[in-house]
Formats: C-alpha cells, structure tokens, sequence
C-alpha cells in the first residue's frame, strides 16, 4: 500500500491532504488536520477498546461508520467527520447514553466540566425518546475509600477507570461487573478498596462516577481559581494546578497537555495539596524567639538582627547552612550564595540522611552532570532496567509511566530490588537482592560481561579490581541465584540500548556507585546505547545539586576550593562543640539524619540555630529562633526534576500571617549583613543562574513548553568527583536480631510535608511494618496485627503488611513516621540495622 | 473454602494456560461443579490462586449466565434459552410448562433444592431450537411431552 519504504501514509480528512506516519490513528490524523473528533472511552494512553461509538467516521467506500479511535490509516483514505450520517450517529449515540444516564447534574460535582455534558451540548439531541424505566444501580452513591466516592448511575461505560487501574496504576481492582445497560465499573463486590487511592479512576472519568470525596459538594468549577505548580512530593515533578476557593485550597488536578505527566498523580500529589489550609495552630504564622526554654513571638526586625549579630560574630569555618531539596532552585542559589559569599563558610546541605562523598559520587556515576534525560526518551530503549529503589513507592508516577509504556511496547523492563514491587508483574524478570548488596550485583554483571567480552572490555581498567572473584561468588554475596543474575546479563547483552532507572538505594547504603560507574562503562564499551534516570525523592534534589548546594561543588558543578563540611560533618563539629551557628532551612534533620539520637544531641550543642520552616519540626523545636516559611503554593519559582526538567511553579496563596516566601527571606538575612546582596525576585534570580550554572543558559523561567525544560549537558570541563571508597556493608549474622532493616518513602507519604496532610494521613493510619509472608509465617502474624519491633536501642509498636514476594529475612519501616522514626533504628554508621520482631 | 481436591484441580489447569490468569474460566467452572455456585469467599480464594483482584473473577462470573455469583442453585440447574430462534419455536411455552410442572418463577429454586430455574441468551444450539440446557446437557427440539418426560426422569 504505497508509501511502504518511507514508512508514512497520505489520506484525506474532510477534503484536506495530510501525510502522517503509518499505523496512525484515525482519530489522531484528523486531529493533526485539525478536526475535532468527540471522544469517550479513547484516551491516548490506555488500550483501545472502541466501544464507547462516539467517534464514529465516514470512510469513503466503506459502507458502515468506523470508530476512529481503533482505526488505523490506510493510504488514499477519504474521511469524512461530519457528514451527515456522522453527525446523526453520534446524535444517536449520545441519545442512547443518556437513556439510561441519571442525569442529575444540578447535584453532580463533575457539573461545569463534565464530558457528557459538554459533548451533548455540542453535538447531541436535544430530545430524548426513550421511555422506559431507568436502570438504577443503586440509590445513594457509595465510598470506595477515604478519597473516593461512588456513583454508577452516571456511567457511560467507558471503561477507562476500569483501564487506568490496571494498565496505568497497575492495580487493577475495578471491574466492569455485569453486561450491556446492568454493566457496572466498581470495585469487588462495592467493597472498601485497599488500593493505591491516586484517584486516576477519578482524574480519567469523564463523568461524575467516580468523584474526590474530600471535594464533594465543594465547590463548581467556575467558582475555583487555579494556579500552576509541581507536586513537592517527590522528584518524579509532576505537573499539576492546586485550586481554591474562598482561600481554601480545594483539590489539585492534572490536566491532559499541561504537562509531562498529562492525568497521572500519585495520592500524594493528588490529596496531599490540604496541607495548604493547614493553617491554625500547626502554621508558624511569626518569627519566634527561645527564652528560658520556651519560645516566644518575635518582630521580623528583631530576628533579623539577632541573626546578623550571632553570623557575623561567628567564625566561618564553625558555621554552616542546610537547606531541604524541597526549596525552589532560585531559594537553594541563593542560600548558597548566602553561605558561601555573606558567611563565608563553606559548610553547606541540601540533605541530612546521605554523605556528601556518596552523593558527589552519584552524581557523577548517574550522569546527572550530563544534562537532562527525559523519561519517555529513556523508555525508548529495548530494555529498562530497573534498580537501586522501590520506584512504585516512592516515586509512584515514573512507576506508571514505566508500566504504561512497556506493556504497550512490550520492552522488556527488568527489575532488581531489596522487597518486591508492583512493577514486578511488567517485568520480565525480577530479582532480589540483599541490602547493602548493589556492588555485588552490579560486579557480577559486569564480570559476566567480560567473561563473554575479554577483549572488548580489556581497556576498562576498573575491571582488575574483579580479579579473583568469580560470578558465582559475587552472586552468592547479593543474594541471587547464578542463573538469576547471568539471565539478567543476558538480556542487557542482547538488547542494542538500556535504560536504567537508578534509585536512592545507592545513596543509602552508600555503595554500588563505583559498581553503576563501572557497569556503565562496560555496557558503553560493548556499543550499547546506554541513558540512566536517577529516581530521586525530593522534588528539587537535582535542583539543589545543580545550584550547588553541596559541600564539593559549588553552582554548575564546580569543584569548590576548598571543600566544606556536609550535613554528617557538621553534626560532627557541633558534637564537639565547635559549631558556633547553624541555619536550617525546611529540613528536618532530627527525623531524617540516621542516628536520631545523635542528631538531637549535636544540635543541641550547636552554638545557635535558627530554623526556617513552615511548622514546628522536631528539628525547629530545638531551634535558638524560628522562621516562618512557605509552602510551594504559596511562592513563585523553579523547580528540577529527577529528569532534569525545569518547570516553573506559581503563586495561590499569600503566606499566612507573617510567614514569608523562603526566598524572601534569605534575601533579608543576606542583605542584613551584606547590603544590597539581592534584590531576590525569583525572576531575577533566575536570570542570574541563567548566567552562573551553564546547565541552565537556555532555560525559561515561566511560560514555553507545558512539559517544562530539559537542563543542557554543563558547559564546562566537569572535575573533582572521586569514587568514594566503598565499605563493604555488614550483613553478619545477628541471632538475636534476625531481621535486615530497610527504610524508604511510604507510598502515601514523602518528607514531613506530607506528614501535614489530613488527608494524606488518613490513607496511613498508624506506623506500618512491612515484612515477608516467611516472617509473617515463623512470627505467627497476620495483617494488620500489632508487633513489637525492637532494634538495639529503640523499640515501638507498628501493625503489620505482609508483603507477598520480599524475602523472608528484609522488614521495612517507612521513614515518615515521627513518632516512631525509623531513624531511631540506626545508631551513627549503621546502614542496615538488625530487628527482632515478636508479635 | 476451596476443597483440597478443587484447588489441586486448579492447580492442575496451570498447565494448560501461558499465565495463571487464563484459567479463570476453568477455576471457577471446577469451583461450581463442587458447590454449584459461587460465593464471595470463593472467588477471593481462586483470585489468590490466580494471582489477581477478586474484582477479575467476579466480572467473569458476571458476565456469563452458566456461573451462579452469590446464587445457590438447585441440583439440577434449568437454564431455558429465550433468545430469538428459541421464541421464535415456543420458549415461553416451554418455560411456563416447567414453571407449571416444579410450582416456581423463573430465578426461583424448589423448596426441596432440586431444582433452579432460569432463562438464558442464545446458547448456540438455534438449529433445535427451542431447547434447554441442565446442568452441563443439552436437551433439544423440546416439547412440553418432552420437557416432562425430561423433568421427570431426573433423580
Ligand atoms: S485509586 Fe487508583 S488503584 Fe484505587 S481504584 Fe482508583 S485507579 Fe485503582
Ligand atoms: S465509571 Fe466513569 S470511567 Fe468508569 S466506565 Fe463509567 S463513565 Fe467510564
Ligand atoms: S509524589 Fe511524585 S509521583 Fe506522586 S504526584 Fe507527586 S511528583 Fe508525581
Ligand atoms: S472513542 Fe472511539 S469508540 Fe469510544
Ligand atoms: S436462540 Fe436459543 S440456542 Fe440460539
């Protein structure tokens, strides 16, 4: 059929000549030729179905209409989209929908934005026939979850909750239950769902059947005023508008075309915006001073001069700052411009859980240096391998986008992870490892690699330090069966290019860097086009790197003349007293640093420590003075991706009372040492990092492309990121604390952000432990049971989630829990700490 | 709760299917031909073999007539098909024979647990229609001399 060779197909819609690449859809050809075609169940990233008959077309010589939206282009097609038997059948179409349609609008929250309302104004008929009885499913709408509530009488079975569930989210626990008219999309049985709760049953329902409950009733959509932001929950980024009304923050959505992740939010992106209205007594609405031990309001001035007085007076090697990669790029350049130029020290944070050699080393080991990597680029490749993470958890979106995409490309993903993941049901092969383990797993890749590639690999000198292993030994280290681990090498030798989906578990466990380093470079060697996406939690992490809010380089990656202290190393000093003040801002140290108890202590020693946050953190409770910050939506800036993308964030909310924008206010510390150190628009700042980091020359602040920016490869000659020497982590047998202790993001919850979320927190109840259904076996355990974790040194209640397919000897405690901080399990230097469970 | 013997049959059907998944239909026909039906427990228990959401198995369960969701039956489980070429050739008539004959309403069982009765889509046999189908037979070119004789001979 014509235009075979050049893989392109010419057709005609409505009269006008297009060209589109062969395989197109109907539906997108004439979309391209700029024909509007009405739509229900197509939704370009679920499978076809074609059911729902809307988009019904004419085809020259065909004699029945065709649903464009299964219907693949042929060359020298004639289509017609609104000839006159389109128009009646879609007419019909939408008459029949409604025949047993409830329409109750007028009490509808989908009302004003609703699909089948829109498409019936449009197109439809504005009389109906039909007479009969409606078919009701059932009288009052039903609660699915906390955040979900039912209504099937509105239905027009379009089964793309039904879809999303399954192909996006991969979780599929809705049902189309019944056939024909009676058919209803629900859970099992209308049970109470134990799900992900995104809500993107609800986010693709183009009618009011699947409904936000915490919504409900709230608000028309006309009454709502938006704003654009980026979800702040983890560094997925994804792209969403927070809307208010009467100043209340109301729900956050997200668009199809307004950004890279079109519909798709995780709970956490999707629920977790109430933190905005957390006002009331959790909100630090002033400044607040320590007097004899308890705090006190304080004036902006007078803080401002407290601190001026105590920074200036301080000697700049006993000073230092840490700022949380939740802060905006234009907020983490400026705090290091702070530190480094005003205080002169270069004692400087943007985490408190990891080193700063491991994460200088990741850095570099991920490629992040080398410029943006968009997701769907890396989803291009023949293999994903993914690794060194529970991306289904912490960063739930990049899991549906790797989900979607390869099972409707059918890539082969392949998945190495310390507990299972649902990610393990699109994964071709799916293994695990011990903690601590990494290295091993990867150095036995790449000496499976050179045994069947000596010469090939000769160059790669790194390749000696394997001398004298053995791949059965190095797979018996990690915990993996020989034949796993060469099925695993197998597939990435015959695969032409590799993504590789890298996550925090190096930065952890503090190895497997040189392992990632060196298998990179052995898979390069072998001709393979090779792209890596680090998977990171904070939504700004890469941001903070890249504005050089660490102690080995400065903005841009230049390596600093004299290295600083890192978090670890200031709590260092502080211990032996010799920090004489310390500025913290939105991290919580006290909950995050591994060794709580440590941390308290060193704080507490810290000559003085002004902490800059939105609420009373355990680390703000130990504070000398208090600031008042922001949250995203109440501030305008930047923020970068794990992929390296740039997007802009703007402004809903004022701050309440008088918190200040972060920005704001490191602006008026600087300028009450230096004057004149700023004049801190996010704007202009921006434009000053335009100039400093080379990453970011071409970028837009606002505006442009809806899917944001990707950052450019650094401009300059990148030194100075030595592997870290990397200790071998202790797996030694401890009798008496049977089990490996890994901690992480829980999948409703990042950071103490989240922790402010009602919402959010009524998804987590209580404090969970996860553990294997072996262990739940030997303990005698079921779900939901109560048991005692105790540590050497810390003990606490959590109830129990078995999680099928993690092995028996791994528990994990999300780190999000303050009250019972899995951060208390650690004692300085551990990296995995040993349990005992007893029920 | 699944008997020892269905779930070794379930697991025997593994075999046959590329994924666990693709033996839903068998699963739950094994569960039925035990019980007769299927409850919610059930089909929780076969979604756990299958590695699924129980919401999978109902919607099959939903969406052909020959398994009996949430509906104990009869021992012997009437389904009258109604379709077109069977009412076409006196379904009615046959189904208000067995109503008369048993003393019940389609969608009723008799209170002796012998028999259910339902009506169905066309089950494929058009060319003898009207026709029947009792537990897993057939039964074809009925007439109401036929439908007794039928009804009659069963223990
Ligand atoms: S919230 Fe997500 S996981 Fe739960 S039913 Fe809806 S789509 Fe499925
Ligand atoms: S509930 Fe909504 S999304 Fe699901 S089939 Fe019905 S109309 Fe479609
Ligand atoms: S938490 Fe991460 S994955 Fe979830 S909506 Fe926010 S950015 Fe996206
Ligand atoms: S959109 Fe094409 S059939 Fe529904
Ligand atoms: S119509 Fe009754 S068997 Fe087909």
């Amino acid at each position: 059929m014509g235009d075979r060779e050049t893989g392109v197909v010419t057709l005609k819609v409505n009269g006008k000549e297009i060209t589109v690449r062969e395989g197109t859809l109907i539906l997108d050809a004439a979309r391209e030729a700029g024909c509007h075609i009405p739509t229900f169940c197509y939704q370009a990233t679920l499978s076809g179905v074609g059911s729902c008959r809307m988009c019904l077309v004419e085809i020259e010589g065909q004699r029945k209409l065709q649903p464009s939206c299964v219907t693949p282009v042929m060359s020298g097609m004639e289509v017609k989209t609104e000839s006159e038997s389109v128009i009646s059948a879609r007419q019909a179409m939408l008459e029949f929908l409604l025949s047993n349609h409830a329409l109750d609008c007028p009490v509808c929250d989908k009302g004003g934005e609703c699909e089948l309302q829109n498409m019936v104004y449009t197109y439809g008929p504005r009389k109906g026939r039909y007479a009969e009885v409606k078919i009701r499913h059932h009288e009052k709408d039903y609660v699915l979850s906390p955040v979900i509530v039912k209504n099937s009488n509105r239905c027009v079975q379009c089964m793309r909750c039904v879809r999303v569930c399954g192909e996006v989210v991969g979780r599929g626990v809705l049902g189309a239950i019944g056939r024909g008219a009676h058919q209803e999309e629900t859970s099992f049985l209308r049970s109470y769902l134990d799900c992900d709760h995104d809500g993107m049953c609800i986010e693709v329902c183009p009618v009011g059947c699947f409904m936000r409950r915490p919504y409900r009733y709230r608000a028309r959509p006309w009454d709502l005023r938006g704003s654009r932001t980026v979800c702040p929950y983890c560094a997925t980024g994804c792209r969403m508008t927070i809307e208010e009304r009467d100043g209340e923050v109301v729900r956050s959505i997200a668009r199809e075309g307004e950004g890279f992740n079109d519909k798709m939010l995780c709970a956490r992106g999707r629920f977790g915006y109430d933190i905005l209205n957390s006002g009331g007594e959790e909100r630090l609405t002033t400044p607040l001073i320590k007097k004899n031990g308890m705090f006190e309001p304080v004036s902006w001035e007078k803080a401002l001069s407290i601190i001026r007085e105590q920074f200036t007076k301080a000697d700049p090697r006993r000073l230092g700052g840490i700022a949380s990669a939740a802060l905006t790029n234009e907020e983490l350049y400026l705090f290091q411009r702070l530190v480094r130029e005003v205080l002169g020290s270069g004692n400087i944070d943007s985490t408190s859980r990891w080193d700063a050699a491991t994460t200088g080393a990741f850095i570099f080991a991920t490629g992040i240096t080398g410029g943006g990597v968009s997701i769907y680029d890396c989803m291009e490749a023949e293999t994903v391998f993914v690794v060194g993470g529970q991306v289904s958890e912490e960063n739930p979106v990049t899991d549906y986008i790797i989900r979607y995409v390869s099972d409707s490309s059918r890539k082969s993903v392949l998945v190495a992870s310390t507990r299972a993941m649902k990610l393990d049901t699109s994964a071709e092969l799916s293994l695990r490892h011990l903690p601590g383990r990494l290295g091993a797993l990867f150095n036995g890749l790449v000496l499976t690699l050179y045994e069947d590639n000596q010469e090939r690999l000769e160059g790669i000198k790194e390749i000696g330090v394997l001398k004298g292993r053995t791949v059965t030994d190095l797979a018996a280290e990690c915990g993996v069966s020989e034949a796993d681990l060469r099925a695993l090498c197998a597939r990435l030798e015959s695969s032409g290019s590799i993504s590789m989906v890298v996550g925090t578990d190096l930065l952890r466990f503090r190895e497997g860097i040189s392992g990632l380093r060196l298998l990179g470079d052995a898979l390069r060697a072998l001709g393979k086009v090779l792209k890596i996406l680090p998977v990171l939690d904070r939504c700004n992490q890469r941001g903070a790197w890249d504005m050089g809010v660490h102690p080995l380089f400065g903005p841009d990656y230049r390596k600093v003349e004299r290295a600083g202290l890192g978090c670890d190393g200031m709590l260092d000093q502080a211990m032996d007293g010799a920090m004489d003040a310390l500025y913290v801002v939105g991290e919580d140290v006290v909950n995050m640093y591994p060794d709580r108890t440590f941390a308290e202590e060193a704080l507490s020693r810290v000559g003085f420590l002004v902490v800059q946050d939105v609420s009373l953190t355990d680390t703000a409770r130990m504070a000398h003075l208090v600031l008042p910050g922001a949250y995203p939506g109440e501030k305008e800036g930047t923020f970068t991706n794990q992929e390296g993308r740039v997007q802009h964030i703007s402004r809903l909310l004022e701050p309440p009372g008088q918190a200040r924008v972060d920005l704001e206010i490191i602006e008026a510390v600087g300028s009450s040492i230096v004057h004149g150190f700023s004049d801190g628009t996010p704007q202009t700042v921006f434009d000053e990092i335009r100039r400093e980091v080379s990453m970011y020359r071409d970028a837009a602040f606002s505006g442009g492309s809806p899917d944001g920016w990707l950052v450019k490869k650094s401009a300059r000659r990148l030194e100075g990121f030595e592997l870290i020497e990397e200790k071998k982590v202790s797996l030694d047998a401890d009798p008496e604390h049977p089990y490996f202790l890994v901690t992480g993001n829980h999948i409703f919850l990042s950071g103490s952000l989240s922790r402010r979320s009602g919402i959010l927190n009524e998804l987590v109840r209580e404090a969970v432990v996860e553990i294997s259904e072996e262990a739940a076996g030997e303990l005698g355990v079921i779900d939901g049971q109560t048991v005692s974790v105790s540590g050497r040194g810390f003990d606490a209640t959590y109830s129990v989630r078995i999680r099928k397919g993690t092995p028996r000897e791994v528990v994990f405690i999300a780190e999000n829990f303050e009250d019972k901080a899995a951060n208390r399990f650690y004692k300085r230097g551990d990296v995995v700490p040993r349990v005992k469970i007893t029920a | 709760m699944l008997s020892e013997k269905v779930k070794e049959e379930i697991r025997g059907l593994f075999k046959k299917y590329r994924t666990k998944r693709s033996a839903c239909m068998a699963a739950m026909q094994a569960v039925q031909r035990e019980v007769g039906h299927l409850t919610e427990e059930d089909m929780r228990e076969v979604a756990e073999m299958l590695g699924i959401n129980p919401v999978r198995v109902h919607e099959v369960g939903a969406f052909y007539t020959m398994y009996n969701v949430q509906r104990p039956v009869g021992r012997y489980h009437i389904q009258v098909c109604t379709n077109l070429s069977c009412s076409l050739l006196g379904a009615e008539h046959i189904v208000n024979v067995i109503e008369r004959r048993l003393g019940i309403k389609v969608g009723q069982t008799t209170p002796d647990n012998k028999f259910t009765l339902s009506t169905v889509q066309c089950l494929g046999s058009c060319g003898t229609a009207p026709m029947m189908q009792i537990n897993d037979d057939y039964h074809e070119d009925l007439t109401e001399e036929r439908v007794v004789e039928i009804l009659d001979g069963l223990e």
